[in-house]
């Protein structure tokens, strides 16, 4: 009996997981291209569901809520970026982490008042009645948002890979100065990649609400932990943070039940600082060479 | 030199003197009850900005600090009945200590990485908060008694100045410490963290201090915040007063302690602002205003990019028509705070104090203390008689970068005294080979002697501290700080007052001696008339003769010099190798690397060869230069690459 509720907060922790590690996916492309992510991406994500909740309850269909939530999180996205990084950047300073703080806070206050501080249901047609598959209980729902991370990680990286703009965005990634030599703009290669990451958020938006409800503070309890899978699995590996994701989505559901919720974010944090201590790049992340 | 203590000690000694009597006249309990939250933080965010802006990272764990420090002080008390002192004193040490526990991971690396460390130690320290309940209480809150002090109750007036006090003591001792080689470190090292290390100066461990310093203040403002409210909730730490304090630093003014004090009133000042309508129409409408004339300042002398004119306006517009359609501001005041810290991100990054500075050195224009007389050079730099035994030896170093093998199988001597040459084609891994002598790589494979020691490997700090010192190909210079600093920063065994006593102002005289060497050295490479320029304005000529001299502050056994005459305009040429010679006759022994051959055939005793990682060659200068090799090296050979017609 034990070992199966340890195996059903796995399966259900390791689901929450994969919803982190697609927010850190979207820290990632921007790094890639920048070296900088937002840190009011959880606002984001918060934003863009609220978003296309109202969407839904002004009448719009399901199907055609996503593409509208997804085109918010680009807009929110490129708004960032004009906004809060691209004169840091200019000036080649960390200006950026105050300046994405300080949107995050915007965003913040603005869901609080536009659509109230409490908690709503996000309503969804798949399913939430629960499937038994040996033994342990799995939604539908939970299943969706599984494939819904898979799916889009799948498509930006076959667009990376593919396509004569996503090899744009790799070359930019990989050096930025011969990519801009060699006639690609670097600008508009890190608008594309804050355009992305924005919908990324609006996906995982959409993803995560039928299951934990939509409220101002759902960021905050989604970001901390995006943020310790992007830094632990390392800023430039996709297929880490899918690891790292499922691995601290585990971790928390466990201690959440032997220790008592409130402990519930502390693995993931632990993680962060002493991955920090030991792999400062990430358990999967590229060692780079100082030069002078 | 008396106008300058006049103007700038005197504006201090008014300030406190003025806060300090406040209570005489005025008995309104609220007002105090404001001045005292002033006080606390002040305290607190001097602390921070050691990190945001001294060594320049984005700190989210400040509120914590305090949180910490206030549970410390509150447990010590309720629990184990610890007088004022003594639980302040607990308060400190809890900040500094787990300031330097979270220090030692998280400033391994620079930028998201440490801000997110230290958010993430902000979300656990109030999870612990929350959670442990048998010590902190909880979600309930811990209540507290205010100590006696020595058998007196401390009134309200007694703890203000209590906190007066102290914020005078925190300022003086961080106003000492910023004036000493701490000081200097932490502006060195956000400018160039290698060169940092490079001079002996080690670049984590100034971090380090300073982030636990930092922290330690905030503890000791936590302690205080506990004795002024006498109730505690972890709600009131979480990252809400985080921000509000980094908008306190940046609005007031980073690096400036007058900043952080015009920060703190800022904060305290903060709620009654939002609460009354008149008023926060009236500061929105002088923020535009303020926004309006910088802009368009900045935007006529097109001085700044347009972003930087314009984004300010657009977000204190935002606030004053936002101000007009909503009903309750207090429910906006987050988004208050971000268009406020937005614009003046953006649009003010040195903060209001550092623009009103601007104005008021313009108005004034204090001069700067005079400098003491150089010493003579041969106290700085002593004259040493070589022996002409090996100094530096290499044994089969190699150096790969994944199948590169830039440095492969060298083994060399150099002997004490000589100006070794060591030359090659771009890419033949001359600078590798440096790289990996002075620490900053750690060899694949192979040994550097020094003195028939191994020299540490693959830490420029501890190679400086071996007595190797080097110049950089690409300058690596302290932009922000004076060529006089600059040399300063580098003087080996100069600062030997303890940290205490820098803190208390006793390393004065220290300071005024390293200012004297520092000029001799100065004078050697013939910069002691630009001794007060910042680095970054000096000419280029200039900018390689100053890194030499600060190279030299190492007083080093053995000098890199890694290209230097890189760039340089013809006559600057001849003064580069009239200043070689002059060290070289000091005894000081030289790896030079270069291309002007005139320049090494000058100098050089022995040249060294490089060619795709190897030796090809070795001997004197005019030796080198017949050998065949080096020909085919540099310069191709006909039968080889015959020429298609």
């Amino acid at each position: 009996m034990n070992s199966l509720i340890i195996a059903q907060m796995a399966v259900s922790g390791a689901l929450m997981g994969l919803v982190y590690a697609l927010i850190a996916y979207g820290f990632q492309l921007t790094f890639a291209t920048s070296k900088s992510i937002n840190f009011g991406q959880g606002e984001l994500v918060m934003l863009s569901a609220f978003f296309s909740l109202t969407l839904l309850n002004l009448g719009a269909p399901y199907w055609l809520m996503i593409p509208g939530g997804l085109l918010f999180g680009v807009v929110m996205g490129l708004v960032v970026e004009r906004a809060c990084v691209r004169l840091t950047l200019e000036q080649k300073s960390e200006g950026w982490i105050l300046l994405t703080i300080i949107f995050g806070l915007l965003g913040f206050s603005a869901a609080e008042n536009i659509w109230g501080r409490d908690d709503r249901p996000f309503p969804s047609p798949i399913s939430s009645d629960a499937l038994h598959i040996l033994g342990i209980n799995v939604t539908p729902v939970e299943i969706s948002v599984a494939i819904g991370v898979f799916a889009v990680m799948g498509v930006i990286e076959l667009f990376k890979r593919k396509t004569l703009l996503g090899k744009a965005f790799e070359a930019v990634s990989a050096d930025r100065d011969a990519a801009e030599l060699m006639g690609i703009s670097a600008t508009h290669t890190i608008m594309l990649s804050y355009g992305l990451s924005g919908m990324v958020a609006a996906m995982a938006g959409i993803l995560i609400s039928p299951i934990t409800t939509v409220g101002p503070t759902m960021a905050s309890a989604l970001i901390l932990k995006a943020f310790s899978v992007a830094v632990v699995a390392g800023l430039d590996s996709g297929f880490g943070v899918v690891v790292i994701g499922i691995l601290i989505g585990v971790l928390e559901s466990l201690t959440s039940y032997y220790l008592g919720s409130g402990w519930r974010e502390t693995p993931g944090l632990l993680l962060l600082i002493l991955a920090l201590a030991i792999r400062p790049n990430g358990v999967f992340g590229k060692v780079s060479i100082r030069k002078v | 030199m008396l106008k300058r203590l006049i103007f700038l000690r005197g504006a201090e000694v008014i300030a406190f003197v003025l806060l300090g009597l406040i209570p005489l006249w005025v008995s309104n309990s609220y007002a105090l009850g404001l001045l005292t939250l002033l006080a606390i933080y002040g305290i607190l965010l001097i602390g921070l900005d050691v990190t945001v802006g001294y060594l320049g990272q984005v700190n989210l764990a400040q509120a914590a600090f305090l949180g910490l420090g206030a549970y410390a002080a509150g447990v010590c008390v309720t629990l184990f009945g610890f007088g004022i002192f003594s639980a302040l004193a607990v308060s400190m040490l809890i900040g500094l200590t787990l300031g330097a526990l979270l220090a030692f991971p998280a400033l391994r690396l620079e930028g998201p990485q440490f801000a997110l460390a230290t958010l993430s130690f902000s979300a656990l320290s109030t999870t612990v908060l929350n959670e442990w309940e048998g010590l902190t209480g909880g979600a309930q809150g811990l209540s507290l008694n205010r100590p006696a002090f020595f058998g007196h109750a401390v009134d309200a007036p007694g703890f203000y100045w209590l906190c007066l006090i102290l914020l005078a003591v925190v300022w003086m001792a961080m106003r000492n410490l910023l004036s000493s080689q701490w000081g200097r470190a932490f502006e060195a090292l956000r400018d160039s963290p290698i060169a940092t290390d490079a001079m002996g100066v080690g670049t984590y461990r100034h971090k380090v201090a300073g982030f636990a310093f930092g922290s330690s203040l905030g503890g000791l403002a936590g302690g205080l915040y506990a004795f002024n409210f006498q109730y505690l909730q972890p709600q009131s730490f979480t990252y809400d007063l985080m921000v509000i304090l980094l908008l306190g630093v940046v609005l007031g003014g980073r690096k400036s302690l007058w900043g952080a004090f015009f920060g703190a009133s800022l904060i305290v000042l903060l709620p009654n602002l939002l609460s009354n309508r008149l008023l926060f129409e009236i500061v929105a409408a002088l923020g535009l205003l303020l926004a309006l004339v910088v802009g368009l300042r900045s935007w006529l002398s097109k001085h700044q990019l347009q972003f930087q004119a314009v984004a300010p306006i657009i977000a204190m517009g935002m606030l004053v028509i936002g101000g007009f359609m909503v009903e309750n501001t207090e429910n906006w005041r987050k988004a208050i705070f971000a268009l406020m810290l937005f614009s003046v991100v953006v649009g003010l990054p040195d903060g209001i104090m550092g623009f009103v500075a601007r104005y008021l050195t313009q108005l004034f224009r204090i001069a700067p203390p005079a400098l003491p007389q150089a010493s003579t050079l041969d106290s700085v730099l002593p004259a040493k008689a070589s022996d002409g035994a090996i100094l530096l030896e290499l044994q089969n170093l190699k150096r790969y970068f994944g199948g590169v093998k830039a440095v492969d199988d060298v083994s060399m001597q150099v002997h004490s005294g000589a100006v070794h040459g060591l030359i090659g084609p771009n890419g033949s891994g001359k600078s590798t080979a440096v790289n990996v002598i002075s620490g900053l790589y750690a060899p694949t494979e192979g040994k550097v002697l020094l003195h028939g020691k191994l020299l540490p490997s693959g830490s420029l700090f501890k190679v400086a501290r071996a007595g190797v010192s080097r110049t950089f190909q690409n300058l690596q210079l302290f932009g922000e700080l004076s060529a006089l600093d600059n040399v300063m920063l580098a003087l080996k065994d100069a600062y030997r007052v303890p940290l205490p006593l820098v803190l208390l102002g006793l390393a004065k005289s220290e300071e005024i001696c390293a200012q004297s060497d520092a000029l001799a050295l100065l004078q050697l490479v013939g910069l002691e008339k630009q001794a007060r320029v910042h680095a970054k304005d000096l000419t280029y000529g200039s900018q390689r003769f100053l890194e030499i001299a600060r190279a030299l502050a190492r007083k080093p056994e053995l000098l890199i010099l890694d290209e230097p005459a890189a760039g340089l305009a013809h006559p600057d040429v001849s003064v580069l190798v009239a200043i070689i010679k002059s060290i070289k006759q000091r005894g000081t022994t030289i790896i030079l690397i270069e291309h002007h051959m005139d320049v090494v055939s000058e100098l050089c005793d022995t040249v060294t060869v490089v060619d795709g990682g190897k030796i090809i060659a070795a001997g004197t200068p005019e030796e080198v230069k017949r050998d065949l090799k080096v020909i085919k090296a540099y310069l191709g050979v006909a039968d080889e690459a015959p020429l298609q017609a």
